[in-house]
């Protein structure tokens, strides 16, 4: 989606969004992205969508500059999923919140003070050398304002109270799948609050990207999330190619659309895995991961890969499929059918699980849109929020597969959205698999590629909900800005009010169930 | 009333809920006896041990018959290349007949500890110079020992029999466990 | 039927006769020679068992499990204990270090302490008093002081999670493990553990076959047992995916060891008192034909006993690699709601059953 950017400033922003809410429907908050526009300063532009018509909108508003610092006023009150993309905003970029409760740095190092995405941002290894002291830590964060003579003013809020039993869920803790830190504050076994930790592994691939030519930014997708690379990389190559106004032979869209499809099955698998370690079942878990390994098979016959799939390419695809691609394809999908009923006759239908999930981490349709509780998680609470439907892209649009779309709105049903979503995976495979048509499989690009100048966003259905790639291109043959949307970052925002007032072993469950993968959230 | 519907949820899930715990157990009895997924490497990496044909285990120069590369020192897979994994030394050197000059490769490394495959070197070769192989038992004791100089080495085509072929055949579906 | 009093009076006689000793010495030394006994047995039992929950593990799984430490692996488990003894052991940071060292104590006394009540074969029970059943129950919850004090001591917050998991678990599952062995004591008739399995002797005359009520109360049996002993589904106080190792995380080398050692022991016991009170311990298969009966009686006692154990010790690991965990009011739920309730009813029926058949 190329961004037509409604212009916002200082003033009637905090106006103007909440009128796009209220009154236009736009009301799911899809990211923020924050952005040094150079002369023109720091600023924010936020993607919008509709929830009813899916209809997309951008705003764009620059930050007041009060003194040394930048501020915006939060829309935290109106998308609470703001919470963590406006305090990744100001990790980055050192723009102040107006009336976020919870201004600390996300990613980076409390101690650290300096903001990485600004176009100033002294790189020199000197000015960056790596800290060997312990990260200070506090009880306390601040809320900025402005007063009536327009001074910045801070308030404190404490996070804890003296007497808390605050217990770390992580950085290295076995249900945390990575190195996500959860702080609980417990009273007995019941959670009173979590405060999530980020950054554990966190990269700077945005940085990064913004002094690599194009085809480079491609090889850090794969290492987003090892469970999404097809899907992550097809996101990137799509919001490039889309730039450049590439098209793309049929034979390309179908080999990405099934390699999307095997990615996911590939991902839904180790999360049915481990969602029944999280709760103990180790034999369900390598049930699954057995046949996973099928799975990788496949793609690897053809990708070379198996965690980093390393597949597709700007204008294409890196080589064309394996001559026994088909049949191993269909050989996968007649195996698969009959195991995905043994996990449920292992694990989703055992009566323990339905006691360890039902009503676990509630969060109803409306929260859900609003923290952007987007893919399975969203969609087990009546959400029609799936990319492939609502914004179709590759092949989705022909071919025939239901949004699987449930009410439960708790952890089963999350695990009941990815078992039903396995068999349409593989309906899709099966549809398309013996129909791919005849074509090129690479269209050849000059050797040096670059994107006409504009701002593009484009989205795929991941894993674990939307993964987008805003692109700022100024012409140049690296990105001026380019912005991930990662899938867990607002899964990770709403789990403080999933699990208040929830059992310590819901933690789990439901980090189990949200299904997030750090490094995805990190970048 | 009240009580007896909290009698039957009482009384009545105790009957599906054990049946359900059976269905597990009828499960699990049943895979006791299937056969195992458990790969034996390193026992069977020269008999039933699948490597795929295009896995990118190292990267390695493609040869002419005689034995001479292809490699023009252009640098297009040095520039590529995001972690300057490829060093590339060459001089000008002059055809005495001719008299043009032209590039003289001097040493090509590659060090396969910073490598990350993304095979944008293979992609920017004009000259179809190099290429990954899946010959994966890269393993060694000492860093040092990964920087390779692809244009001195002799490559013999993999350290396993028939490994750059994919090895024994891959059956989707089954796994063989097999080390014979 | 071989009778091991065979062997124990020989062994009495040797030392009081023909050497002469007077009863000092002699029970001295023969208390010493069956101490030795229950520990190489209890030691060698662990590696044995460990082994077996690896492989058996690993076929429910679809795997081999260990394949490489001796032909078939059979010495992972060898290797397994030498690592753990040369470990070092090292102190915590701020722990109570009086309770933090003595906790593994008191749960591997508990478990060598119920471990002696197990009868092996006929005239081959070390403790054997006429209240067996009671001094089991007592045994065995010194374990939970050893896992509240672990806990406790360890300065962790998992491990204090873990220990009121753990004893609150294990004080509620007593209950109704109580009321399963004294629903044998009502059809038995005492309390000594020889007497209850000699009850038990002869065509039909196991425990599940004499009652209906006896097969609820051996199922009950096993399902606490296993909570009792604290292994899956029941796992909580380890609970490796919420509280990393539970009670026992920060201790190291035999420390843990000794919790390792216990939960596979414990596991053993369990199973050993379900096949000895419900299964008829070390009674053979008897039918009453009399000619498959002699040929079935010619086998030791030992051998059935340790049948009919390792039977059980391998269904409850069928059990513990099929089913995810419970949380813990849920567990709770289940003693207090369903088995305790149960098992009074059963009670009743037993008592019942036993005044009118």
């Amino acid at each position: 989606m190329k961004l037509n950017n409604i212009e916002l400033n200082f003033d009637n922003f905090a106006g103007e969004m909440a009128k796009l809410k209220s009154e236009k429907h736009f009301d799911y908050l899809v990211t923020i992205i924050g952005e040094d526009f150079g002369e023109e300063g720091l600023g924010c532009i936020y993607i919008l969508e509709n929830t009813q018509n899916h209809e997309r909108c951008s705003t764009r508003v620059i930050a007041k500059q009060v003194g040394e610092d930048y501020v915006i006023p939060s829309v935290l009150k109106l998308w609470n999923a703001a919470n963590l993309l406006e305090r990744e905003v100001f990790d980055f970029l050192g723009i102040k919140f107006l009336g976020h409760p919870d201004m600390r740095r996300l990613f980076m190092r409390n101690d650290f003070t300096r903001y990485p995405l600004r176009k100033d941002f002294d790189e020199s290894p000197d000015a960056n050398r790596f800290p060997t002291t312990d990260e200070p830590e506090t009880d306390f964060t601040t809320e900025w304002n402005l007063d009536k003579n327009g001074n910045l003013v801070a308030t404190r809020h404490r996070l804890f109270d003296e007497d808390d039993f605050v217990v770390n869920f992580g950085p290295n803790h076995p249900s945390m799948h990575g190195v996500l830190r959860l702080q609980a504050v417990l009273d007995g076994e019941t959670v009173k609050h979590i405060y999530p930790h980020l950054g554990y592994i966190h990269r700077g691939m945005e940085k990064m990207m913004e002094s690599m030519t194009y085809p480079q930014t491609l090889a850090m997708t794969d290492r987003l999330n090892y469970l999404c690379a097809m899907m992550h990389r097809h996101a990137l190559v799509g919001v490039i190619e889309e730039g450049m106004g590439i098209e793309l032979s049929e034979r390309i869209q179908y080999i990405r659309t099934i390699m999307d499809e095997l990615q996911r099955i590939d991902n839904h698998l180790l999360y049915l895995g481990t969602a029944a370690q999280d709760l103990g079942a180790l034999t369900a878990f390598l049930y699954c991961m057995r046949d996973r390994e099928h799975v990788l098979n496949v793609m690897e016959e053809t990708t070379g890969g198996r965690l980093i799939q390393n597949y597709y390419r700007i204008g294409g695809l890196q080589d064309d499929i394996d001559p026994n691609f088909v049949e191993n394809t269909k050989t996968l999908c007649k195996y698969l059918r009959p195991m995905i009923q043994e996990y449920m006759d292992v694990f989703g239908d055992n009566v323990i699980t339905h006691n360890r999930f039902e009503g676990v981490g509630p969060m109803g349709l409306e929260d859900s849109i609003n923290y952007a509780l987007t893919g399975p998680a969203g969609r087990a609470a009546g959400w029609h929020n799936d990319v492939r439907k609502n914004h179709p892209y590759a092949c989705y649009g022909q071919v025939n597969f239901k949004e699987i779309t449930l009410d439960g709105a708790d952890a089963m049903t999350r695990y009941m959205v990815h078992i039903e979503e396995l068999y349409q995976s593989l309906d899709i495979i099966e549809q398309l698999i013996d129909n791919i048509p005849e074509g090129e499989f690479y269209i050849k690009q000059k050797p040096i590629i670059k994107v006409p100048e504009g701002q593009w966003y484009f989205s795929v259905e991941g894993g674990a909900g939307e993964f987008g790639v805003y692109l700022d291109s100024r012409g140049d043959k690296s990105p001026y800005r380019l912005k991930m949307r990662p899938m867990g970052l607002t899964l990770t925002g709403a789990f403080d009010k999933m699990l208040r007032g929830q059992k310590v072993a819901d933690l789990v469950t439901t980090g189990a169930t949200i299904d997030f993968v750090i490094p995805d959230l990190d970048r | 009333m009240k009580e007896m519907e909290n009698n039957k949820s009482y009384f009545g899930e105790i009957g599906s809920a054990l049946k359900t715990l059976g269905t597990g157990l009828k499960v699990t009895m049943k895979e006791y006896f299937t056969p195992k997924s458990t790969e034996q490497y390193p026992e069977n990496r020269k008999t039933t041990l699948h490597v795929a044909k295009r896995h990118r285990g190292r990267l390695v120069f493609k040869r002419n018959e005689d034995g001479s590369y292809k490699c023009t020192s252009c640098l297009m897979c040095e520039k590529a290349c995001p972690n300057d994994t490829i060093k590339i030394t060459s001089h000008m050197e002059e055809n005495p007949e001719t008299g043009r000059k032209k590039k003289k490769l001097d040493d090509y490394q590659y060090d396969l500890g910073d490598c990350m495959f993304c095979q944008l070197c293979v992609n920017a070769c004009n000259f179809d110079a190099i290429e990954f192989t899946n010959d994966f038992e890269n393993s060694v004791f000492d860093r040092n020992k990964l920087v390779l100089h692809l244009d001195k080495e002799v490559y013999q085509g993999g350290s396993l029999p028939n490994l750059i072929e994919g090895g024994a055949p891959l059956t989707i579906g089954k796994f063989n466990t097999k080390t014979k | 039927m071989f009778d091991f009093s065979i062997v124990t009076s020989f062994v009495d006689q040797l030392l009081r006769q023909t050497l002469g000793l007077g009863d000092f010495w002699t029970i001295l030394i023969e208390c010493v020679l069956v101490g030795l006994g229950i520990l190489v047995g209890y030691a060698l039992l662990a590696i044995v068992l460990i082994f077996m929950e690896r492989k058996v593990c690993a076929y429910f799984q679809c795997r081999i499990g260990p394949m490489r430490v001796g032909p078939w692996g059979i010495f992972q488990v060898f290797a397994d204990v030498l690592k753990m003894l040369i470990k070092e052991i090292f102190a915590i940071d701020k722990a109570d270090l009086l309770l933090y060292y003595v906790a593994p104590f008191l749960v591997i006394a508990a478990s060598v302490g119920t471990f002696s009540f197990l009868p092996w074969n006929k005239g081959m029970s070390v403790l054997d008093f006429n209240v067996g059943i009671f001094m089991v129950t007592a045994i065995s919850s010194i374990g939970v002081v050893g896992i509240f004090m672990a806990g406790w001591g360890s300065n962790n917050k998992y491990s204090v999670v873990s220990a009121m998991r753990g004893a609150v678990q294990m004080i509620s599952y007593e209950m109704s493990l109580g009321l399963c062995l004294i629903c044998a004591v009502i059809l038995t008739g005492t309390m000594q553990m020889s007497g209850i399995v000699e009850a038990q002797t002869g065509p039909w005359r196991w425990l599940i076959f004499q009652s209906p009520t006896a097969i609820i109360a051996f199922l009950v049996f096993l399902v606490s047992g296993n909570a009792e002993a604290n292994r899956g589904p029941f796992d909580l106080a380890e609970a490796e995916s919420e509280l990393t190792a539970g009670y026992h995380t920060e201790y190291s080398g035999m420390g843990f060891g000794f919790y390792y050692l216990a939960e596979y022991l414990n596991l053993f016991v369990i199973s050993g008192l379900a096949s000895a009170i419900f299964l008829g311990g070390w009674a053979p298969v008897n039918i009453g034909l009399e000619a498959f009966d002699n040929v079935m009686n010619l086998i030791p006692g030992i051998f059935w006993f340790l049948g009919k154990t390792f039977m059980v010790v391998w269904i409850l690991m069928w059990v513990r690699w099929t089913f995810p965990r419970l949380r813990i009011d849920q567990i709770l739920k289940l003693e207090w709601k369903y088995l305790m309730p149960l098992m009074l009813l059963v009670l009743v029926l037993t008592t019942a059953w036993v005044a009118l058949v």
